[in-house]
């Protein structure tokens, strides 16, 4: 079945102008400014930034962590589609494959120019130190990312490039290449379910070991937390498919009328509305067992340093408690609200509490530490402003994740044409 | 409470809880014991097994009595004269501190080459390590430059190199010379203890915290004298002696667990110092 592609359109007076060639320069423009700051990082190193030896870790590590939060959605929908064979949720999958890509290409972006060395960032995968957290989420997400590649490929094959063009014709290179994807893409089909299992099994690792990477600094107070590694993955998760549902609602039921059900994506609303639930439902209990059943100075005493310099305590119960909570509790029940406009409104909300929660843990043990003086340690609060190529390198990242997304939405079919094998 | 609980009432009762209790401690110990052996067999494996990464050779590490330190930041000088740093990459630095009781005393600090060294844990790529003298060093080859090991430390004691490195130091040549090669931009920097010296003196049969052609510069640079440099394992080393005679130590932020290698005699209550006055 062919579907026709509605294009966003803005009217101005009596014209439909499609937006897009003007969403990509604005876009394009935005790379443009990154590749400037990334010229500066690359000939001047990380002096250009506002980090220091207080701070060392700043904006691009929250975004890098952020982006890989908000493509949990992939291998959730792996498995639904996979191994719970949930064939009304195949086609929103490959949405969902395209956002774990987008977010874990993102987060590789941003942390080459993170490192102080970005010509050694393949170290990590030579020289093994497997008691390192980081060193195993180096490995997950490099493999992952290869998992994704190969869950993509066959999305990306059913363009209509891929079955006629003239450049098949012209050019033998181009000929080759096609055939060459497009039998490696059935090859990788059939390993759909292999991949998934794969890529649950990477993602639940390194999405916990992301949260362990802070929680094992047992020298940082408020950073020193059991239970980070299982709020990181349950709040990938409530995050990722919250993004899918409202990127699927754009890209199926506003420009792909009736390719999905509206059901399916009342569904994906209730799973991401279930998970975000349960999510503050145990950053609750985490609340309590740190701040209520037992008391740490540091914790405390951090808490206090940076309630005074933000509204940090606020900023916890509102954008990590009480919002997705209600969120959640809204899109859980999306069956009978049936209105995309607040279901997409509300299914911000645990979008925006999964990149605050990494931003909060980034943050807060980095800003706030105990000194090590043995009679009188206080907490000692730094600060951190990031300078202008710190900002330019985050519109490159986040322009090429839209630019990306953009380019996706408008020109993948997103159905192949004997969709069932 | 459980011990009361088995003494108290009904006769017949008590006499088979009593019974049970008697077997279940009897099998208790046997298993106590097993375990135990079984450890014991584990540990020695495990003593013999490291026996080469740990070596039962010197493990180097540093006493610093508070009450001679008089803050005169020798100590940071020569380390940046002979690592050739600059003002703004101090691996050693000396703080003013207060007790508890408000008196003022100076903290100098080194890397405290701690045993279970947390940024040696978190390194992803293995470039900062335990040598097996105890010395947290650094592979300037192979570090990344992702500054965990600085998020881990918890005693600031990491530096992160984030200019190229300077032609020659403020502070030379009035502490030193540069010793050590330059590292490149972009990678973590730490105290090594002066391990090239420790290296090139025991080459030469010198002894590290007694030759001061074998013993860091910090100690070296130390008008007072206090800091103490040597072997931790040899009970003549002069930091050992020191340790000894010290009526109290103390080590910083031990509740970490992280075993430093940098002991403290602490400030003397009220005690006359001879330098830093009350």
């Amino acid at each position: 079945m062919e579907n026709t592609i509605h294009y966003p359109k803005v009217r101005f007076g009596s014209k439909h102008v499609d937006i897009f060639p003007y969403w990509i320069a604005l876009l394009v423009v935005g790379v443009l400014f990154g590749l400037v700051g990334v010229f500066m990082v690359l000939r001047d190193g990380l002096q250009v930034t506002g980090l220091s030896n207080k701070v060392p870790w700043g904006l691009w590590i929250s975004i890098d962590l952020s982006s890989i939060s908000l493509g949990g959605s992939a291998f959730v929908f792996g498995v639904i589609v996979y191994l719970l064979r949930l064939k009304r949720f195949e086609i929103i999958g490959k949405l969902a494959v395209l956002l774990g890509f987008l977010g874990y290409s993102t987060a590789g972006l941003v942390l080459l120019f993170d490192l102080g060395q970005p010509l050694r960032f393949w170290h990590p995968v030579v020289f093994w130190q497997v008691h390192s957290l980081l060193w195993e989420v180096t490995m997950c997400v490099v493999l992952y990312l290869t998992v994704l590649v190969a869950e993509l490929l066959p999305i990306i094959v059913e363009h209509p490039f891929f079955e006629h063009h003239a450049w098949h014709e012209k050019y033998s290179i181009v000929k080759k290449t096609v055939v060459f994807a497009k039998s490696l893409s059935q090859w990788l089909h059939k390993f759909g379910p292999v991949l998934a299992i794969v890529g649950l099994t990477l993602s639940l690792l390194h999405q916990a070991s992301l949260g362990a990477t802070y929680s094992v600094l047992f020298g940082r107070g408020v950073w020193f937390n059991q239970s980070a590694p299982v709020q990181f993955v349950f709040s990938a998760m409530s995050g990722g498919t919250a993004l899918l549902f409202f990127m699927g609602v754009i890209v199926f039921r506003v420009m792909r009328p009736g390719m999905v059900q509206d059901d399916v994506l009342y569904d994906v609303a209730r799973i991401a509305g279930g998970i975000t639930l349960l999510l503050t439902y145990l950053r609750l209990w985490d609340w309590a067992v740190t701040n209520y059943y037992s008391f740490d100075r540091n914790i405390n005493l951090q808490t206090e340093a940076l309630n005074a310099v933000a509204p940090y305590s606020l900023a916890f119960w509102l954008g990590q408690a009480i919002l997705p909570a209600i969120a959640g509790s809204v899109l859980l029940s999306a069956k009978s609200i049936k209105n995309f406009r607040y279901l997409m409104a509300f299914s911000v909300i645990p979008i925006f509490a999964a990149i605050l929660t990494r931003w909060n843990y980034n943050f807060a043990g980095l800003i706030a530490t105990p000194t090590y003086d043995p009679y009188t340690p206080v907490i000692r609060i730094s600060s951190y402003t990031p300078t202008w190529v710190e900002f330019a390198v985050a519109s490159l990242v986040i322009s090429y994740w839209l630019l990306m997304f953009s380019f996706a939405a408008r020109f993948l079919p997103f159905q192949s044409k004997h969709s069932e094998h | 409470m459980s011990e009361q609980n088995h003494e108290q009432p009904v006769e017949g009762k008590a006499n088979a809880s009593r019974r049970d209790f008697l077997k279940l401690a009897g099998a208790l110990a046997g298993a106590a014991g097993v375990t135990q052996l079984a450890i014991g067999t584990i540990n020695a494996s495990a003593s013999v097994e490291s026996s080469g990464e740990e070596g039962t050779g010197p493990k180097w590490g540093m006493l610093i009595d508070i009450n001679l330190c008089i803050g005169c930041q020798y100590c940071t000088f020569s380390c940046e004269a002979i690592n050739n740093l600059a003002d703004d990459m101090r691996y050693c630095v000396v703080t003013e501190e207060t007790t508890q009781s408000g008196d003022k005393y100076f903290l100098s600090r080194p890397c405290m080459h701690c045993q279970e060294a947390p940024c040696v844990h978190v390194c992803p790529v293995g470039a900062t390590y335990k040598r097996p003298d105890g010395i947290v060093a650094m592979n300037y080859d192979r570090c990344i430059g992702c500054r965990y090991c600085q998020v881990a430390c918890p005693y600031d004691a990491r530096v992160f190199n984030w200019k190229e490195p300077i032609a020659l130091s403020p502070q030379s040549p009035a502490f030193g010379y540069q010793e050590i090669p330059n590292r490149p931009r972009g990678v973590v920097e730490k105290c090594h203890f002066c391990s090239h010296r420790i290296d090139a003196g025991l080459e030469r049969g010198l002894i590290p915290g007694v030759d001061p052609q074998a013993t860091p510069a910090c100690v070296n640079a130390c008008p007072t004298g206090a800091r103490i440099f040597g072997d931790l394992t040899n009970s003549e080393s002069p930091v050992s002696v020191a340790l000894l005679e010290a009526k109290t130590t103390l080590r910083l932020r031990e509740e970490l667990s992280t075993e430093p290698h940098v002991y403290y005699i602490p400030p003397a209550q009220g005690a006359e110092n001879r330098f830093q006055g009350s």
